[in-house]
């Protein structure tokens, strides 16, 4: 009797021990398919626990390269001519360049990032440095503020997508950035500042399209311009073919060999208002003292082919490499930092008009990307 | 005879506590929920002490492409490429921290073949704010999941 009560003791006391076990133990979950056979038909009919849900339209399509939050990159244009146009006493004067290149860093990252609302702040830094061949022979003073001092750009922007139901949307950008020949950290003054804006309303119709239209206030040409926006991005069902354009920005045709290796070809417009003549009295008329306040309006179109490629999880390397185009060079007198809007068919004159040759350039940066 | 029911009791004691304390908390993640987007349901079930979820119903469960069941053809795993998505565990480990929280998961995305770290937020009973991150939580987005109930008979 007594042995039988003691088995009896050491069942109930294993059992005991054995609900303490943890049951991670116990169970296979390492598995992240789940084998056993479900009968799935029983979800078809489930209902909201309280009311309808409000669906949103998502902010990307299928097949799109990914965000980039942060990214590390370095710019190299090769060889190629500039000739600075005649000023004031000053001739015309051309000069070999041998390289335009520079750093640039940039980061974007989501404040709010939720399906009913998505804002982005970012912040970028770009240095464009100039190498002349035969540097002491210059004497534009435009070249010489080239070959002395960088072109800088520090920027902060926003990024808000607000979509208003399942398949439409309002998209806004802005962007303050401060560009010129400083040195950091002695600054140019605030009102130097060079404002972009864009508002664009669009549609979602499916997963694989998205498209918007709306106007812009931009410095991509290099000079203020008011001009209409386009976004189109499309993704075959394949995923295999997409369109990636914010026109007049930029467009690309993507190929994607597989979704962490893509590749594309298409343009960039890129460019922005820098003052000159923050470090030097290059600008200073030598007959009656006065210095101009003058502004390189730099736009380029960039004809490219571009690669991306996963690293190791959510790092990416960028590639790219094209044709730098010259859009505009030309220089402004725009005393006091007040800018004014030209347009297409303003007639306020130019203070320099420049050209530049075209060289092939290419870029590379490591991302990291939210895809 | 009294030390086995004295054993019996404590077994059954610590059985329904644990059972009581666990279903007080994090259990109430357990159920069927559809994020913001519609396009799928996941269960959520507790296995041990942590929490998945697997896909159990799809919107477009046919790939256009294929006209086949929707696999998880971008999965950075190649061996995984034929895996079905209806089944597919997309939440994984989530532990329950207490005050509604659940944290140290991952969520995987199929649309990308991204799985991101993940915590959950129950808002009310029926809601909740899934967030995806890279590294920190900063770098992330929410969405928004409901929760799903059988049709009630009218």
């Amino acid at each position: 009797m007594k042995g039988s009560i003691n088995s009896k003791l050491f069942l109930a006391t294993c059992l005991a021990l054995f609900s303490f076990l943890p049951t991670k133990v116990l169970a296979q979950v390492d598995s992240t398919y789940v084998e056993e056979e479900e009968d799935y038909s029983i979800y078809d009919d489930l209902e909201f626990v309280d009311g309808d849900a409000k669906r949103f339209a998502s902010a990307k399509i299928k097949g799109l390269s990914p965000a980039k939050l942060i990214s590390l990159g370095y710019d190299y244009q090769m060889g190629h001519d500039i000739t600075a146009g005649a000023y004031k006493s000053f001739v015309e004067e051309s000069a070999q360049i041998t390289a335009v290149h520079g750093v640039r860093a940039q980061a974007n990252i989501p404040v709010i990032s939720k399906n009913s609302l998505i804002i982005q702040l970012g912040a970028r830094f770009w240095d464009v440095n100039y190498e002349f061949e035969d540097e002491a022979s210059l004497y534009h003073p435009l070249l010489t503020t080239l070959a002395n001092n960088n072109l800088r750009t520090v920027g902060l922007n926003s990024t808000i997508f607000k979509p208003l139901n399942e398949n439409s949307f309002l998209l806004f950008q802005v962007s303050a950035d401060m560009n010129g020949d400083y040195s950091i950290p002695e600054f140019q003054g605030l009102n130097y500042n060079r404002y972009s804006a864009a508002a664009l309303w669009g549609k979602r119709p499916s997963d694989y399209k998205q498209w918007a239209i709306g106007v812009s206030r931009t410095y991509r040409a290099g000079e203020l311009n008011y001009i209409p926006v386009i976004l189109y991005n499309w993704t075959s069902v394949s995923n295999t073919w997409g369109t990636e354009i914010l026109f007049p920005a930029r467009a690309h045709l993507r190929y994607t060999l597989n979704p962490r290796n893509m590749l594309f070809v298409g343009f960039e417009l890129e460019g922005n208002s820098y003052r000159v003549g923050n470090q030097n009295n290059a600008f200073v008329d030598p007959f009656d003292g006065t210095k101009d306040e003058l502004e390189i309006r730099r736009g380029e179109l960039r004809f490219r082919f571009k690669y991306e490629r996963q690293l190791i999880g959510f790092f990416w390397l960028s590639a790219q490499a094209g044709c730098r185009v010259n859009y505009s060079y030309n220089v402004d007198d725009v005393p006091n930092g007040t800018d004014f809007y030209r347009g297409f068919f303003g007639d306020q004159p130019l203070a320099m008009q420049n050209t530049l040759s075209n060289p092939f350039y290419f870029n590379v940066s490591i991302n990291l990307v939210s895809p | 005879m009294n030390t086995l029911k004295a054993v019996l009791f404590l077994f059954v004691f610590s059985f329904s506590s644990i059972l009581s304390f666990s279903q007080e908390g994090g259990d109430k993640l357990i159920g069927v929920w559809e994020p913001s987007n519609g396009k799928a349901k996941v269960k959520i079930e507790k296995i041990g002490s942590k929490y998945y979820g697997k896909i159990v119903w799809l919107k477009e469960p046919i790939d256009p492409e294929t006209g086949k069941p929707k696999v998880d053809r971008n999965n950075p795993d190649e061996s995984m490429r034929s895996t079905p998505i209806k089944g597919y565990r997309m939440l994984k480990d989530f532990e329950y921290t207490g005050k509604k929280e659940w944290s140290e998961g991952t969520i995987y995305d199929p649309e990308n073949g991204s799985t991101y770290s993940s915590t959950i937020k129950m808002k009310d009973e029926n809601t909740l704010d899934i967030r995806g991150f890279i590294g920190v939580s900063a770098l992330g987005r929410t969405d928004v999941w409901k929760r799903l109930q059988m049709p009630k008979r009218k």
